[in-house]
């Protein structure tokens, strides 16, 4: 029977074409479907919309080589963590910087104050320091030199203060980002003026490293300059907005640099401005840290890439993972958004003609759980 | 001689007086509306930049627009608002995508430059307002920790129509369409931040 009201021919006729074309148009987004999906899980299928072509998998720590990720020469796990909620000692606002004193402790400053563990995690003792302090250092006997916006500011192993001196212009003030001492030496990077400054124990200044070229100095997008120095005097110092790794001598010529910008090598640094913070091990190699893919990475002094110790250990929102290294090669790493300092210590050693397959013996895959942390 | 005052007149001069006073209190908040007292903007620490005020505003083109805080800005090379990083790298190493569809962010060389050495140069980034549709992209990439967080949106009064209750801040996921004061510049320091270098 017709509907009321329904003319008899438009009625056939829609309801021939719903009969006609519903079922075709339903087959039709079916088999849409069926390719789109086969298409998407396809593993070498190319993207369909335009634009710039992508690199594969940007943020993976070691895709580009095929091979896996524990393929590196040195294998790091974590030996100690300081600091972690519900700990007794947590950092409840504030971490800026970790660095190694006498007998291997571990200094931390955060919340105003200088923290001091034992190499194994105990905590020992703590002092306030001046407010406003970003960065320190310790010296072999214990002193220890913390740094402030236009001001040094020294205090004894006990953490009596012991003296102080301006650092910077009047109208300029230094903004210290790091500080290392060398023999009667005081070095102290300058975010602000983009070099690091030399002074003597009285705070003179002697000079400065880093000044060269066009763009004047380190160029520092993130306003972060992080360096270290050797035994011999050689300068490490990172260049953030080149993305290099960069080697001085102490009367400021540059004698070295490795470092290229990439989001897929491992070995490359990534985003605007990395490496954010360095350290040296005792035998030289470079250890780095970087923010946006929040990682370690430890280079021969030439540049080659031996390890990395991946995201998965540190807030991705770190804009910096303070870096310090003991006498026996155990990173220190401080992730500033958890408020934690993990200590990395090495492994094992794997040669690349080894890597790890699956085919590995059980002893082996228990290892490479270990290692998974990494 | 004086009419005396019956209780039906005195109920029907309150109920005038009282009509008065509410037409005037409404003209007084509408007035203080209009006047510009208070206007909308985005609060940058609350922003996510998730594109609603591209596709909200009741302007075909979006009131709300990039903008650059030069005192943040990093200056970089490879600025991750500009450069899809994330895109091959030409001959010089430098990401051959750009972030903005609309190509509303422009680069240019700071100072004298370098022309062998693009990584031996400052770049300053500034938003074309009339390319800029608000879609809030290069926001997202500048965000720390890849950038310094200098991008940040804006609602422009010069495009603003001023409606009632702004549509952006009725589809706003964050809630981060607020009410501030004339000229209505958006916050740029969260209270809670911590003072950085």
């Amino acid at each position: 029977m017709e509907p009321p009201g329904k003319n008899a021919d438009t009625y056939t006729v829609r309801d021939r074409f719903r009969k006609s074309w519903l079922p075709i148009a339903a087959a039709v987004g079916a088999f849409a479907g069926f390719v789109s999906a086969a298409f998407q899980l396809r593993p070498d299928a190319k993207p369909v919309s335009g634009g710039a072509p992508r690199a594969a998998e940007p943020f993976a720590p070691q895709q580009s080589s095929g091979q896996p990720t524990l393929d590196y020469e040195l294998q790091y796990s974590k030996s100690v963590v300081i600091g972690p909620p519900g700990s007794a000692h947590q950092f409840q606002r504030s971490l800026l910087g970790v660095a190694v004193g006498p007998k291997d402790e571990i200094y931390v400053l955060g919340e105003d104050e200088i923290k001091v563990f034992d190499s194994g995690g105990g905590f020992l003792r703590s002092w306030k320091v001046l407010q406003g302090a970003y960065c320190f250092t310790v010296t072999a006997d214990g002193r220890v030199y913390v740094g402030a916006l236009g001001k040094i500011e020294i205090y004894n192993r006990v953490g009596i203060w012991s003296g102080g001196f301006p650092a910077g212009e009047a109208d300029k003030p230094a903004a210290i980002t790091a500080l290392k001492i060398f023999r009667n030496e005081v070095l102290a990077a300058d975010a602000d003026a983009r070099y690091i400054r030399r002074f003597d124990q009285n705070g003179r200044q002697l000079g400065v490293i880093g000044i060269r070229n066009n763009t004047g100095n380190f160029m520092l997008p993130n306003r972060w300059l992080d360096f270290d120095i050797d035994s011999n005097g050689l300068v490490t110092a990172t260049d953030t907005g080149r993305h290099l790794v960069t080697a001085w001598a102490l009367d400021g010529s540059p004698v070295s640099s490795f470092g290229k910008f990439g989001m897929t090598d491992p070995a490359h640094f990534v985003g605007c401005c990395n490496p954010v913070n360095l350290a040296l091990t005792p035998d030289g190699k470079v250890v780095t840290a970087e923010k946006m893919v929040a990682r370690v990475k430890v280079y021969e002094p030439g540049g080659r890439l031996m390890a990395v110790i991946g995201p998965e250990n540190f807030d991705p929102a770190c804009t910096h993972i303070y870096l310090a290294v003991d006498s026996t090669g155990r990173i220190l790493a401080a992730d500033p958004v958890r408020r934690t300092i993990t200590g990395f210590s090495q492994a094992n050693k794997v040669g690349r003609s080894q890597p790890l397959t699956s085919e590995a013996s059980p002893m082996d895959s228990q290892k490479r759980e270990e290692f998974n942390i990494l | 001689m004086s009419e005396k005052s019956t209780r039906r007149k005195f109920i029907d001069r309150s109920a005038r007086i009282a009509g008065f006073v509410g037409i005037g209190a409404t003209a007084g908040v509408l007035a203080r509306r209009v006047s510009g007292d208070h206007v909308y903007q985005v609060d940058p620490f609350k922003c996510t930049a998730c594109d609603k005020c591209r596709t909200s505003c009741v302007l075909s083109f979006s009131a709300v627009k990039a903008v650059n805080d030069f005192e943040k800005c990093g200056y970089c090379m490879l600025c991750p608002a500009y450069f899809d990083v994330t895109s091959f790298p030409d001959e010089k190493g430098i990401p051959s995508g750009k972030v903005c569809p609309q190509d509303a962010l422009k680069r240019r060389v700071v100072g004298k430059e370098d022309p062998d050495d693009p990584n031996n140069n400052y770049y300053e980034y500034v938003i074309d307002e009339e390319r800029c549709d608000g879609c809030g992209k290069c926001v997202k990439a500048c965000k720390p920790p890849a950038g310094n967080g200098s991008l940040r949106l804006e609602i422009r009064y010069a495009r603003c129509v001023e409606c009632n209750e702004c549509a952006i801040k009725v589809a706003c996921p964050d809630q981060a369409i607020i009410r501030v004061k004339t000229p209505g510049m958006a916050p740029t320091e969260s209270p809670d931040e911590t003072k950085v270098l």
